[in-house]
């Protein structure tokens, strides 16, 4: 009873600092709109949702509350009804207690007709009036703490119920298992994958023409991170060699497209596919010639210089010293569409076939490189880099190998999307293309190549969708990424063969036991 | 002969690295020599006071490097890992600090001879003490709460692992501070005997040198602290703790130190030293905004790099070196000013490929490489 109490309080803590910390950032006005736009009642652009829809948004997070705080830990035994009740209600009274105190402050300062927004910049007026539900001062107060403390202790009792019935092993599991029956079942009829593929492709075939040309965008972008995202893989996931400055690459294919087909600054007008194959030889160039002063640095020192690296790319390509060959801070203007004999494939249907092939390819080519010699001897320099080199691993070479495959990857991505955009600019190669593609590979699972393709449709199709998200959508992967490490390092899609370089587990028993003796001592 | 042809193509890419290594080496101190020669003897472009005013604001700059540096250093000697969001927990500081002077200075506090009179001006070393220890705080807050949250539950995890939890943190708190605080530039205020660009002149031949108050003032309190630190590092128990954690953490333990409560305290010296430079920045710079941590952040992170990480007087040495390089270096080279971020993460790639170690650091073995 104890220990549920001081779980309740502090689960409610946190949510109660989490609900506040949205609130700042306005997306208790964001949340509404989204679960309004779900739920198809969308209000009209520039509009506060109605309050029933921020009610829900808060009754939801606080069920979620409720259900954290009612769910024992793993080594602490099952937990009685009243049990979980109470540390729901005490995590549903201190989030309350907190968000009330919250909405008192803002009640009070919008009450003097005090507009926070030069500080705050989301407490507009009308949101601290939504946040009050509409009401006056100690009402809303009380609201909030009312529904805090319902929603908590109907998250609590569900949770309850839930583990009850055995939610999880027995209907998840059951699932999970009936599935996986499913899958082994139609593995053992031999053309099985065929049949995947041939779906696939006409599903890949035949779907560009039946969206329309945003629709054709956003994949096209997916694709073109899905790209991306398996080249860093090569380095990151498969080397282990953690390169934060990925974009570099990318730029020099982008500006390789630019500067080599559009009419200005240099009006050369080569032929698409050659400059193509080039952008991707020069970014795996420059991969190679990063990487012979670099690589023998490990770890952490790499990603600051790789990162350091893009940087500079970055800011030579806008300074005054390069405008004449580059064309600045401007950018790149009418950069070349490719055709392909005389026959134009500029059009987005035309150009989303483009990426797909080039997608197709390059899974191809990761599938192929990962089972090879090559790929099995990235993953032991991954694993321990002394024991590869022990078994006869050239790991230099290897590493450089990854680097540059990775890179021309990268290259092709970047003149892919400065032909598709017909525009590139140093704006287009910030540091958060590099973030992004970290991000995406990592939150879909590092070597799976479902994985990557999921993370890229997750991280950079769905808040295209979700327009609504966009300004909150680096905050986000921000988290996902401390929140993966700790939770999930293999990803959403695993890999199949185990990563030891991403998982702690093995190293875990005894740095447990270490820390519980010290523990011990100190009290 | 057998063994020599076995032993080639196993070694032979590493010293092709070796070889380029020494090639671009080479080259570039050849050409930096050439510009050196070429700026300072035969353009002569700047005089003296142009060469002593770059010396002044890298100095000044230096000084806020270091404190900040000093917190990576701190942190890599105990966790071995780079404490990405370093930089916005400075930016953060910097955040406290403007709030603080921004609301004194909307609370008015008239008196006899000027009606329009705010706290700000009323009080002004105590608008600064506040503005300090309201960065130090919020700094030092979020350095502990970082460890606490985002690296102590990685801290067995192989070496990539915090790594990539210390960048995701590191986007977090730089958007989070955009959404708070929203994407503008904001304006320092600082009090009046603090106005910036105004100080002592120093006149050097024909021309006038200005030695700002808010130049000296912030360099000398990031000297203050530096030495605060140093003492509390080599004379108080806490800092025998820490040495002890950053030699073995698992016989410090045996010696009954506390490791977790060391780790967390030196977030938070950390935290403290980063908070300062960052009301420092502010009140300097004069202008403060999300991004404001990143730059420094890397550039301390270099510095920390130059002077040997893990070495704390390396660290402010390194820093109070970036800072006069970074200064002069445009100047000294002939490059545009534009380019002298460029300088810093050069400066960074050309120490970590020919001195890993750093001016002061010891040789480490590869595995602290």
């Amino acid at each position: 009873m104890k220990t549920a109490l001081q779980q309740g309080l502090r689960t409610g803590a946190v949510f109660g600092i989490v609900i506040v910390f949205m609130a700042l950032i306005g997306f208790t006005v964001t949340g509404p709109i989204l679960l309004a736009k779900i739920l198809g009642n969308a209000p009209k652009p520039e509009q506060m949702p109605a309050v029933s829809y921020l009610v829900l948004f808060l009754a939801l997070t606080g069920v979620w509350c409720g259900a954290k705080a009612s769910t024992p830990g793993r080594y602490s035994g099952a937990r009685s009804l009243s049990a979980s009740l109470a540390a729901g209600a005490a995590a549903g009274a201190i989030s309350g207690l907190i968000v009330a105190i919250y909405a008192w402050i803002m009640g009070g300062v919008d009450a003097r007709g005090t507009d926070l927004r030069p500080y705050l910049a989301q407490v507009s007026p009308a949101a601290v009036k939504l946040f009050l539900f509409q009401l006056g001062l100690p009402a809303a107060a009380l609201a909030h703490l009312g529904l805090l403390v319902a929603s908590s202790l109907g998250g609590a009792l569900l949770a309850h119920l839930l583990r009850a019935v055995q939610f999880g092993r027995r209907v998840l599991g059951g699932l999970s298992v009936r599935t996986a029956r499913v899958v082994q079942q139609a593995r053992r009829f031999p053309y099985a994958i065929y049949v995947v593929y041939a779906v696939l492709a006409v599903l890949l075939i035949m779907l560009p023409r039946a969206w329309g040309s945003y629709w054709n965008y956003i994949i096209g972008t997916v694709g073109l991170y899905v790209i991306l995202g398996l080249g860093l893989n090569i380095i990151v996931g498969m080397a282990g060699q953690l390169v934060l400055g990925y974009v570099a690459f990318f730029a020099i294919g982008a500006y390789t497209m630019a500067l080599l087909t559009a009419p200005q600054p240099h009006a050369l007008g080569w032929n698409f596919w050659l400059v193509l194959l080039l952008g991707l030889l020069l970014a795996a160039l420059t991969g190679i010639l990063l990487g012979l002063p670099i690589l023998r640095l490990r770890g952490d020192y790499l990603a600051i210089v790789t990162l350091g690296f893009g940087e500079i790319i970055r800011i030579m390509l806008r300074s005054d010293l390069l405008t004449p060959i580059t064309a600045g801070p401007k950018g790149v203007r009418d950069v070349m569409l490719p055709s392909i004999f005389g026959y134009s494939l500029a059009s987005d249907v035309n150009f989303l076939y483009l990426i797909l092939i080039f997608v197709v390819i390059f899974v191809f080519i990761t599938a192929r490189l990962q089972n090879s010699r090559t790929g099995r001897a990235w993953v032991a320099i991954r694993e321990d880099e002394i024991a590869a080199r022990a078994s006869g691993i050239n790991t230099f070479q290897s590493k450089l190998l990854a680097l540059a495959i990775g890179a021309a990857f990268a290259g092709l991505a970047g003149a892919l999307f400065a032909s598709r955009n017909q525009f590139t600019g140093p704006e287009d190669h910030s540091l958060m293309v590099s973030i992004n593609v970290l991000a995406l590979a990592i939150v879909g699972g590092l070597n799976s190549i479902p994985g990557i393709i999921l993370g890229s449709f997750a991280l950079k199709g769905l808040p295209e969708i979700l327009r609504e998200l966009e300004d909150y959508r680096l905050l986000v992967f921000g988290a996902l990424l401390v929140v993966m490490m700790i939770l999930r390092p293999e990803g959403l899609w695993p890999a199949s063969r185990p990563n030891l370089e991403n998982h702690s587990q093995a190293a875990e028993p005894a740095a447990e036991k270490t820390a519980a003796a010290v523990k011990a001592e100190g009290d | 002969m057998s063994a020599n042809r076995l032993s080639i193509p196993f070694q032979s890419s590493a010293n092709l690295g070796r070889a380029v290594r020494l090639l671009i080496g080479v080259i570039i101190f050849g050409l930096f020599l050439w510009r050196f020669i070429d700026v300072l003897l035969i353009q002569r472009e700047y005089g003296p006071d142009t060469w002593l005013r770059f010396a002044i604001s890298g100095l000044i700059l230096g000084g806020m490097y270091a404190l900040i540096a000093i917190g990576y250093t701190l942190v890599y000697g105990i966790l071995f890992m780079i404490n990405f969001a370093h930089g916005e927990v400075m930016m953060l500081g910097a955040f406290a600090g403007f709030f603080v002077f921004e609301i004194m200075n909307k609370i008015a506090a008239p008196t006899a001879a000027d009606p329009k009179l705010t706290l700000l001006n009323a009080y002004p070393v105590l608008a600064v003490i506040l503005a300090f220890l309201a960065g130090m705080l919020v700094s030092s807050t979020t350095g502990y709460l970082l460890e606490r949250i985002a690296y102590r539950p990685l801290r067995n995890a192989p070496r990539l692992v915090p790594l990539i939890s210390a960048i995701g943190a590191s986007i977090f708190l730089q958007n989070a501070a955009q959404l708070l605080f929203g994407p503008q530039r904001r304006n320092y205020i600082n009090p009046d005997f603090l106005a910036r660009g105004v100080g002592w002149n120093l006149m050097i031949g024909e021309s006038k040198v200005v030695i700002t108050y808010t130049g000296v003032f912030s360099f000398v309190l990031s000297i203050l602290l530096m030495i605060g630190l140093y003492l509390l590092v080599q004379r108080t128990k806490l800092g025998r703790a820490m040495r002890a954690v950053a030699q073995d953490k698992k016989t410090a333990a045996l010696m009954g130190i506390d490791v977790d409560s060391v780790i967390s305290r030196t977030f938070i010296i950390s935290g403290i030293l980063a908070g300062s430079a960052g009301v420092m920045w502010g009140i300097h710079q004069g202008i403060i905004f999300y991004f404001t941590g990143f730059l420094p952040g890397i550039k301390a992170f270099t510095a920390a790099v130059m002077g040997g990480i893990g070495n704390i007087p390396g660290a402010m040495i390194g820093g109070l070196f970036l800072g006069i390089l970074e200064s002069m270096g445009p100047a000294a080279l002939g490059i545009d000013f534009q380019l002298k971020d460029v300088i810093a993460f050069s400066i960074l790639v050309l120490v970590l490929i020919f001195r890993p170690s750093g001016i002061l650091g010891e040789a480490l073995a590869e595995e602290k490489i």
